[in-house]
């Protein structure tokens, strides 16, 4: 699958500003289930850009305007292959000790120390949270109650939370936007010592949805034998070719799309963003279809197949209701 | 010398045999190292020493050495007070104290390093994982980062306190930019304007080449395929107590004073702005804490630092002296540590004395502590900034058995040390016009580079000037001495 992302904003200032600098964190990753096949930045002051790297090594535009502006406009244009991985095997709900057993393990938690510890914005709220892991359930199950227990005790509202907003925030409210479901499950996952990450991207709903949407946010999580693997809890969604991945951190502040530096007096600016994700080939579908999950060949497991589509037609019925909701479910 | 000239100035003396006498043995006699010094001394007035005490307040005001007190919603300028009587530190025993620094000094490198590389330390089972993940100054930013030449604590400034029986401990490593080294400097000069004749007498260590060897120790630390490393000091203005400091280090080294303002980056490399244009910048001694050096990678808010500083560091293209993210080595809770993480990297024996640290969560060391109670400051493992602390001599029964209880019910949330008393120094007091005795610290400063090494010979001796008081720092009203090292004979 291949998509093209387009992501735009404007910056206007109510005086003019002297001298600004803006770092980007907007362009996919390049990984194993992703290539960045085409990236294009531009700015409406031809303003020279550099391109470096974050402390955790994800790509960044630095665009440096040294003349007095009062506005300012960014484009990017990305196009992406996604290949479609399975993600699920027949063990995962199967439980076992040993999992847990390597969870408590100091070794293990040496080497995912990072994503262990609650930060500022991924404290565990003092009250409110009527969620827990179940024993004898698989880290993998208890992880997807948690993905469904957050969809469905909470409302996706914009305007309520800011970036700034706590766990204990969202929960009080019980409304909030991608980041606060996101840091609400980093919150709980972390407490039970799953290393859990931030992870900031595009969001493909479908062709046809257009205009004023924003950068979406997800979880990953190291869940034991299997590796990282992403819950959307925004949208009660397992992350797969739909999910395109720009960057990980501990929490928003490690991933925030857009970071400036300005040197004016003006404190009134207003910002406006946009984001349009298309599937390249026409038609194409939005889930798995039927053929390419019998691609898993003659030997594959009934079991393993039946989740996979048992998953689909879960997926295939979010992606409707989050149609029906709005378009701009983040 | 006649024997009333003595008693007028050191009439108001008191010894307390509770304490360690810098001056006087235990039989009341002048110590050998400071016979010259006492002899010159008594045989002044106390006129004498009020004209030359304001004779030395008077050299400060002229070198411009003041701080902000900040208290009263207005910030005043003083002069950090200065004692006509120095401290006196003899080859022998100033030996064990440059090697002590250094051994620390090193093994805090090979533990920073170690922490954000393999955390083999912690896998050993050597030192708790949370120790070092729960600490704020821990940052995650670093994990993986090779500053240049290896080097983290390029500048260290290590507290001793001499105890009652006569041995130096450390109190505490500082490896977050640590202060005060311009007062040594300036001490050396006003105590040399106000009494040059008595320093004639005595053989000590010059304290000017400090800055020579921090230039020296900087050149070290330069970023690969480098050849002369352009060197700035950082400082975030003005307004920082410490900007005397800031601004004479970068005199004294012959290097530019920057803010923030002057330095920007371009892809990736550092430039400062001048008037013949931008000037490749190679090695930084900074002078701004760690969450301010890079609003694109830190605090957002701050106004100090170099957008995109981080990127270049990461990058190799330019050194950070100190290396960001070394303040979790420095934590009151991995200092009680400190002798296994010597051990550990070094394979020596600690050659400086750490306060004894009983654990409560290991069973006989919890029932001394229970036992011992009013002869212990007893603290919480996790608690910062002096919190939740009780120091064991000043508790009512009442109190000690709350105390009891409370480290009975979570052991393991508690450490306990002995109550150190620091050593006392003759000190002039302005308001008796004599000479009583004060509580004394040392900070010494020490420098790490690539093949470089050194230890300022002399230090800060930092004087309680409130009578029994045992806190030294400059804000709650200390002062400070000229501290001599004394060259050996040969």
């Amino acid at each position: 699958m291949e998509y093209t992302i387009k992501y735009k904003a404007k910056n206007s200032y109510e005086t003019q500003v002297t001298d600004a600098l803006w770092q980007f964190l907007i362009a996919p990753q390049d990984n194993e289930s992703q290539k960045l096949r085409l990236a294009e930045f531009k700015n409406s002051l031809n303003a020279a850009t550099e391109e470096s790297t974050n402390s955790l090594n994800f790509h960044i535009y630095r665009v440096i305007q040294r003349k007095a502006f009062k506005s300012i406009e960014f484009e990017a244009n990305f196009i992406v292959r996604k290949e479609e991985v399975n993600p699920f095997s027949a063990l995962d709900s199967i439980y076992n000790a040993e999992h847990y057993e390597q969870l408590n393990s100091l070794d293990f938690r040496i080497s995912h120390e990072q994503f262990l510890n609650a930060t500022e914005l991924t404290s565990y709220p003092y009250t409110g949270v009527d969620f827990e892991f179940e024993e004898n359930r698989s880290v993998f199950d208890n992880l997807q109650q948690l993905n469904s227990w957050l969809f469905s005790h909470f409302k996706f509202k914009q305007q309520v939370t800011d970036t700034r907003s706590t766990t204990q925030d969202f929960v009080t409210r019980g409304a909030g936007v991608c980041q606060d479901f996101t840091h609400l499950f980093l919150a709980i996952a972390r407490k039970y010592k799953i290393p859990s990450r931030y992870t900031s991207g595009y969001l493909h709903q479908g062709n046809g949805y257009k205009g004023d949407s924003q950068m979406h946010a997800w979880v990953e999580c190291y869940i034991p034998e299997k590796g990282w693997l992403g819950f959307d809890p925004t949208n009660n969604l397992i992350a797969l070719e739909n999910h395109i991945k720009v960057a990980h951190g501990k929490d928003y502040s490690d991933c925030a799309p857009i970071k400036g530096v300005l040197y004016t007096s003006s404190s009134i600016n207003s910002t406006e963003y946009s984001v349009e994700v298309f599937a390249r080939e026409e038609n194409a579908p939005d889930v798995f279809s039927q053929s390419q999950s019998q691609s898993f060949g003659d030997h594959a497991n009934q079991q393993q197949l039946d989740f996979q589509l048992q998953w689909q037609q879960q997926q295939q019925q979010q992606q409707q209701q989050l149609r029906q909701q709005s378009s701009d479910r983040f | 010398m006649s024997q009333s000239q003595t008693q007028s100035i050191f009439s108001s003396y008191e010894k307390d045999p509770k304490f360690y006498d810098e001056i006087f043995d235990e039989d009341g006699n002048v110590k050998k190292v400071y016979q010259t010094l006492f002899d010159l001394y008594s045989g002044h007035s106390s006129q004498d020493y009020a004209r030359l005490n304001d004779k030395a307040k008077a050299s400060f005001f002229n070198q411009g050495i003041t701080f902000q007190v900040y208290n009263d919603n207005e910030a005043k300028e003083k002069i950090f007070p200065f004692d006509l009587f120095p401290r006196i530190i003899d080859p022998k025993e100033w030996e064990v104290i440059e090697r002590g620094v250094l051994q620390r000094s090193k093994a805090l490198n090979h533990f920073i390093w170690d922490i954000y590389h393999n955390k083999k330390i912690i896998k050993q089972g050597i030192v708790p994982l949370d120790l070092i993940t729960s600490s704020a100054n821990y940052l995650h930013q670093m994990i993986g980062v090779d500053p240049p030449g290896g080097i983290y604590n390029h500048i260290s400034g290590t507290d001793l306190i001499k105890h009652s029986d006569g041995k130096y401990y450390v109190l505490e490593d500082n490896i977050r930019c640590p202060s005060g080294v311009s007062y040594v400097i300036c001490n050396r000069t006003a105590l040399k304007r106000a009494l040059f004749g008595v320093f004639n007498h005595y053989n000590a260590h010059t304290v000017t080449d400090y800055a020579q060897n921090l230039l020296e120790m900087m050149e070290t630390v330069k970023p690969r395929g480098v050849d002369e490393p352009n060197c700035v000091v950082i400082t975030p203005g003005v307004y920082n107590s410490a900007y005397y400091e800031h601004s004479y280090l970068a005199k004294a080294m012959g290097v530019e004073l920057v803010e923030g303002r002057d330095l920007f980056v371009e892809n990736d490399f550092v430039y400062m702005q001048t008037i013949k244009g931008p000037e490749r910048v190679d090695v930084i001694y900074r002078r701004i804490d760690d969450t301010f050096l890079d609003p694109l990678e830190f605090r957002p808010d701050s106004a100090l630092g170099v957008p995109g500083l981080f990127s270049a560091y990461k990058k190799g293209n330019v050194c950070l002296v100190n290396a960001p993210g070394t303040g979790f080595a420095d934590d009151k809770a991995v200092y009680t540590y400190m002798p296994e993480i010597i051990k550990y990297y070094l394979n020596e024996e600690p050659i400086l004395n750490n306060v004894h640290t009983y654990h409560c969560s290991r069973p006989d060391e919890l029932k001394y502590v229970l036992e011992n109670v009013d002869k212990l400051v007893i603290k919480p493992v996790d608690e910062a900034g002096g919190y939740g602390i009780s120091i064991g001599n000043r508790l009512t029964k009442e109190e000690i058995e709350k105390v009891k209880k409370t480290i009975k019910a979570s052991p393991r949330k508690y450490i306990a040390q002995p109550i150190m008393s620091l050593s006392v120094h003759a000190t002039y007091i302005e308001e008796s016009e004599s000479f009583e005795s004060r509580h004394v610290d040392l900070r010494t400063f020490c420098l790490l580079g690539a093949n470089k090494e050194f230890v300022l010979k002399g230090g800060l001796t930092r004087v309680a000037l409130r009578k029994g008081n045992l806190i030294v720092n400059s804000s709650q009203g200390g002062g400070s001495k000229d501290t001599w090292v004394l060259k050996n004979k040969s």
